[in-house]
């Protein structure tokens, strides 16, 4: 299998703080990968480094072959990699559709010259509307950001993820404080997109979920990847009951 | 010949409000050091006309180009900071170009700069000249803007002031592009300063100082932030206040000051900007009216 992105013995340390200390992974084209692991284990990190908000302490990233550790976000985003961000970040003062011009805009933005292009040209507020037919956010699409509920703004997220054709998607608990049928929704979306043969990383606390959606989970506890494999290993591995399905348990016992 | 001398001076603040808010408005930057840049304007054409007896319609561009390149810089040394501390910085700015005026001789230190009347086609510029030129400029400044906001620049300002880590994920260079916000509002103030000066013929540190930055901030607060109609609206109002007061003249702090507390407790996003009281209620009577002619055409037709 082709491989879309490869992290080679990454570090991230905050000071004394080691937020990812030597940590290995592949992401192989069309899978989706889930990142798990409890509160703190580095999962945020490393999307930060992956998408260039962190400059790696040490360690090699790449995207297809290339070398990309280091470079800038908005680099990042040209070169294919979208996120969407655990708390979510819409535009909140201009509309849906136009949140997501602003993603079909990611090669428009030269300087001075984009002065002089029109951003809602009809092809592209056309290609805006089918993605936000695709993700369900048609009948929102006149409302500003600032007033959808999370549930759609998750979506959001998405279609301008989607946005910007990216090679690799990655989605950090794109579930987080939703509804149950909000999570649904979110969930067939995934699937849906998984479907057409994207690739995806998803952190995703809830085991359920991301034993449901992915084709392997990479489980990390202190910056460092405790166990790999497919849903099925992982759930059997001794070390990662004891770092986080344990601790799970204790916490239902305590409550 | 009043009423001329006044319109002029609102129209210099029109223009002011209207390129500020390209920084503060569109962009979302704090930017507290604008008439810094009003005086770099002034100074750069005045220095050109008065000393040196180049034309002062070539003084015009200079002075918009120079100061756009002096914004750029200053603008890249200081972008990187956010919000708070960018607001301390640019404050900052403004003091120190204001004591450059003041101490330098070639701006005329403390004794100011007399600018000589600039000639158009060898007739000597009256008032109403000045105001034809100043309204030409505020119709361009407003046709460029409009076409800002259309193109894929303005939305990259738009996803900037939103959220800067959410812009930099659709590809948006952000320090780039807020230094380019800078460099665009900081050209336009140059310019104006530089029609300023030769309006006045005589031009002051003070006239630059950080109460000036203050006023053109209320005037874009208090109208509506990150709209043209609101830019000019404030300037207007906040330019003509003044005349209609004149027994306030030296409270005048203290009005632009309330206001702003006003502002920000009831209506942060001023009287005409986006969902404001006044705008709610003006498109509220525009759907009535619509209302009642589309209720009206239906029992026609019944």
């Amino acid at each position: 299998m082709q491989e879309m992105l490869r992290v080679e013995k990454l570090k991230m340390h905050f000071g004394g703080l080691k937020a990812i200390d030597g940590l290995d992974l592949v992401v192989h084209d069309k899978e989706t990968l889930g990142i798990i692991g409890p509160n703190g284990a580095g999962k945020t990190t490393l999307f930060n480094c992956i998408c260039g908000v962190y400059k790696p302490t040490d360690g090699k990233i790449f995207l297809k072959d290339e070398e990309v550790q280091g470079k800038e976000p908005f680099e990042m985003a040209r070169k294919g990699v979208a996120r969407t961000f655990q708390i979510s970040k819409p535009l909140r003062d201009i509309s849906i559709l136009d949140n997501v011009v602003a993603a079909l805009g990611i090669n428009e933005y030269t300087g001075f010259g984009s002065i002089l292009k029109k951003s809602h040209k009809k092809e592209i507020v056309d290609k805006a509307l089918e993605i936000i037919e695709r993700t369900g956010l048609k009948e929102f699409k006149d409302k500003k950001a600032r007033e959808v509920s999370l549930g759609y703004l998750r979506r959001l997220e998405i279609a301008r993820a989607l946005a910007i054709n990216p090679l690799l998607i990655m989605l950090d608990e794109p579930c987080a404080g939703l509804s149950n049928f909000a999570i649904n929704e979110v969930i067939d979306l995934v699937m849906q997109l998984k479907s057409e043969g994207k690739t995806i990383v998803l952190i995703e606390h809830n085991l359920p979920i991301s034993m449901k959606v992915c084709d392997r989970l990479a489980v990390l506890n202190f910056g460092q990847k405790i166990a790999e494999g497919t849903p099925k290993e992982i759930q059997a591995n001794p070390q990662v009951i004891e770092a986080y399905l344990g601790e799970e348990d204790d916490d239902h016992v305590n409550a | 010949m009043y009423f001329t001398v006044v319109a002029v001076n609102v129209g210099i603040f029109v223009l002011l409000a209207l390129s500020l808010n390209i920084i503060i408005g569109y962009a979302g930057q704090s930017a507290m050091g604008h008439a810094a840049f009003f005086g770099i304007g002034a100074y750069t054409s005045a220095l050109m006309t008065s000393t040196m007896g180049i034309s002062f319609w070539i003084s015009l561009p200079v002075a918009l180009i120079v100061t756009g390149i002096i914004g750029a810089v200053l603008g890249l040394i200081s972008i990187r900071l956010k919000d708070d501390f960018l607001a301390i910085t640019t404050i900052g700015i403004n003091f120190v170009v204001v004591a450059i005026f003041q101490y330098s001789e070639i701006f005329g230190a403390s004794l100011g700069m007399t600018v000589s009347k600039p000639l158009f086609f060898g007739v000597k510029m009256t008032a109403p000249m000045y105001l034809t030129l100043i309204f030409i400029l505020i119709v361009l400044t407003c046709l460029f803007i409009n076409k800002m906001n259309k193109s894929w620049f303005g939305l990259a300002l738009a996803s900037i002031r939103n959220d800067e880590m959410a812009a930099s994920s659709l590809g948006i260079d952000v320090n780039k592009y807020k230094v380019l916000a800078f460099t665009l509002g900081t050209a336009i103030a140059g310019l104006t300063g530089a029609v300023y000066a030769h309006f006045m013929t005589f031009i002051y540190s003070s006239d630059f100082a950080f109460i000036v930055s203050i006023s053109i901030i209320s005037m874009v607060v208090v109208g509506g932030i990150g709209t043209i109609k609101g830019a000019i609206f404030g300037a207007v109002l906040l330019g003509v206040a003044p005349e209609l007061f004149r027994f306030l003249a030296d409270y005048r702090m203290i009005v632009y000051g309330g206001l702003l507390v006003l502002m920000m407790r009831f209506q942060p996003q001023g009287l005409l900007g986006d969902n404001s009281f006044i705008m709610r209620n003006i498109s509220k009577i525009f759907a009535n009216i619509k209302k009642q002619k589309g209720g009206g055409q239906n029992a026609g037709n019944a």
